[in-house]
């Protein structure tokens, strides 16, 4: 089912918690909700799921309006944050409870929580207590008792966060497997960009109420929109430099001279950011772009990351791991086009 | 370089003694006011009730046996305490639950002028026992009580609370309902909000109406708590004795409201020369049924629990 969301804002108060959104979700995907803390994400979610009421704008879930319907009505699967499985019942009776409020004969009730405890992998468990799973099986019931109804849409807000590192990866893998099995439209809620890269097809990337980017997971790292989406996706992070435009090159602070090719394009005078990921830095290119001063090389097994002084700014680099620099060795930078953006100073705009 | 060894010693030897009896310190006043008031009296009782024809003030007793227990249990009186304290707690316990459990639950959500109304439930509380036993006379009152008055409006006949027999008990109880229900939905109101509240979303998102969720998530994750609170109460209403004086200034018309403690307190009391034996063999009585029906409530509260 496609969700279309026009407009929508949501105001507590004076604070503006999600601004003037507009997005289209395709039916079939997995959606990453994007963002750091406090962006307005989870609001975004619980608006989707009727949870909170929107203040402006409206959403469709494919042609209809559901902006004013509630929760029940949607037809939304919700797995929160906690998983809020009832702690009194069974994983069978938690499964069960959504078709009990729906009337659902007591067979068929069954046969399909059952059907779906099967698709979770947690058939084994339904006479336990939640207090009796771990977190990632409550996790698995909590997803299955949000999809037992055939919700149209399945919500999920944070899914991960609260279980360890290894079954995060192992669930994460779950979810998409559910999601592809089930073919379910599903939104994700996550603070995490590896989460979001690995399993989603588009993520929606937000900040502070205001949507920055939609788009597939590798787009959106090679083609930020702006400094905050480049700034926000990859480990380590992005070499962010401050620089302005001179005879078609770009100098940076402590006067570092750029020769980048794009820059010749770019108004005379107007000050930029040079945004560099680590492993589009070229250290001793052939085609040399500019020069720094080798400050420290970290080994790290497989890679091996160089910390170059380029101008006031230390960025960081990848080297081949069989060349050997000296700290303070002069050398020349080159960069790849890919990996590589210009933004405007004043607004983060994407520039190059 | 000389060092003293017995300054060091002596020092030692000391803090550790400090050390040692340091949780002495601490448990000392607690463990006296609980010796000489709790322990004391309790074993007390037990043994005098074994004692036969005892004397309070020369300490003397013709020998120890079963008397003082034959002769409770076969007075008519104590028959009587104990039908009138059953029925009781058979009707306060089960209604001011449930009220209670209403009561808090409408507390608990966003109302307007909810601390108004929690005020109010508690009032009862810190009001003096007096001004309370006053107000509620009125409001028993035969011929110009409110109970009446609403009792008429819907056609039916006006009760004697105070002056029958017949009415005595019901007023009785009506006003042991009252009097218990501000600390049962305290207990109540702090275990509802323990619970957390995106239980109810979580059901709400599903579709379950108010009173789905009152009985299948309100009630399932409060018993703890109302488990609680109805072993606290069916003690405290054994022991019902206090809830007859403001009404009816003792054991109702022609003492026909007998109960456990004030059979207790009449033969510790009232009685002259005061019956020892036979107040501290009902009180022991006394104790073996509460015993028993608290250790039901838990039995009963575990095997709900799986």
């Amino acid at each position: 089912m496609k969700v279309t969301i026009q407009n929508l804002t949501k105001c507590f108060g004076a604070t503006t918690a999600v601004n003037d959104f507009s997005a289209v979700i395709e039916s079939g995907e997995l959606i990453a909700l994007l963002g750091p803390s406090g962006c307005g994400k989870s609001t975004m979610l619980n608006m989707i799921s009727g949870i909170l009421p929107v203040t402006k704008g409206k959403i469709f879930f494919d042609d209809e309006d559901v902006t004013d319907l509630s929760p029940e009505k949607r037809g939304v699967g919700l797995v929160f944050q906690n998983y809020a499985l009832y702690p009194h019942m069974t994983v069978l009776e938690n499964i069960c409870f959504p078709l009990e409020i729906k009337k659902v004969k007591k067979e068929e009730r069954i046969a399909r929580a059952k059907e779906m405890a099967k698709l979770v992998h947690v058939e084994a468990l339904l006479d336990r207590k939640p207090s009796q799973l771990s977190g990632g099986q409550q996790q698995r019931v909590a997803i299955a008792r949000a999809l037992v109804k055939h919700p149209r849409i399945l919500l999920l807000d944070e899914p991960l966060s609260n279980l360890d590192a290894r079954l995060r990866i192992e669930m994460r893998e779950e979810i998409r497997r559910i999601q592809q099995e089930t073919g379910i439209t599903t939104i994700f809620v996550t603070h995490d960009q590896e989460e979001a890269m690995s399993i989603s097809d588009h993520i929606v990337l937000m900040r502070d109420g205001f949507l920055q980017q939609i788009a597939r997971p590798q787009e959106l790292y090679d083609e930020p929109a702006n400094c905050f989406v480049a700034d926000f996706l990859g480990t380590p992070p992005i070499n962010k430099t401050y620089g302005v435009v001179k005879n078609g090159t770009i100098v940076l602070e402590g006067d570092c001279t750029v020769a980048l090719e794009a820059a010749k394009n770019l108004d005379e005078g107007r000050e930029v950011i040079l945004s560099m990921r680590a492993e589009a830095i070229i250290v001793n290119d052939s085609v040399p772009l500019a020069e720094g001063t080798i400050d420290e090389v970290y080994v790290m097994g497989k890679e091996v990351l160089a910390y170059v002084q380029l101008g006031s700014k230390r960025v960081r680099a990848y080297v081949e791991a069989d060349e050997e620099y000296g700290k303070g060795e002069k050398v020349k930078i080159g960069l790849k086009k890919r990996g590589v953006f210009v933004f405007d100073k004043e607004t983060g705009e994407r520039l190059v | 370089m000389k060092q003293v060894p017995s300054k060091s010693v002596s020092r030692f030897s000391l803090e550790k003694l400090k050390n040692k009896s340091e949780w002495l310190i601490y448990l000392v006043p607690f463990a006296v006011g609980v010796i000489i008031f709790t322990l004391y009296p309790i074993i007390n009782v037990f043994l005098t009730s074994f004692k036969e024809n005892f004397n309070y003030m020369t300490k003397e007793f013709s020998g120890w046996g079963l008397g003082n227990y034959t002769y409770v249990l076969q007075d008519p009186y104590f028959h009587q305490a104990l039908k009138n304290t059953f029925f009781y707690v058979f009707i306060v316990i089960p209604i001011s639950t449930c009220l209670a459990v209403l009561i808090a639950t409408l507390l608990n959500q966003k109302i307007k002028f909810s601390g108004l109304f929690q005020t109010a439930y508690f009032l009862p509380m810190v009001t003096s026992t007096i001004a309370v036993g006053l107000a509620w006379r009125f409001m028993f009152n035969y011929k110009s009580g409110v109970f009446n008055y609403f009792l008429g409006l819907f056609g039916i006949d006006a009760i004697n609370w105070l002056q029958v027999t017949t009415g005595n008990f019901p007023a009785l109880c009506i006003y042991g309902i009252w009097a218990i229900l501000p600390f049962t939905i305290i207990l109540l109101l702090s275990g509802l909000q323990n619970i957390d509240p995106m239980y109810y979303t979580a059901a709400k998102v599903d579709g379950a109406g108010p009173i789905r969720i009152f009985f299948k998530i309100t009630v399932p994750l409060l018993m703890p708590t109302i488990f609680l609170v109805m072993i606290v109460n069916t003690i405290s209403c054994f022991k019902v004795f206090n809830e007859l004086f403001p009404l009816f200034s003792g054991p109702g018309v022609a003492n026909n409201l007998y109960t456990a403690v004030y059979y207790i307190y009449y033969q510790f009391r009232i009685q002259i020369p005061s019956r020892y034996g036979y107040a501290t063999a009902a009180a022991v009585i006394l104790f073996g049924i509460i015993f028993v029906f608290t250790m039901l409530q838990r039995i009963i509260e575990k095997k709900l629990k799986n």
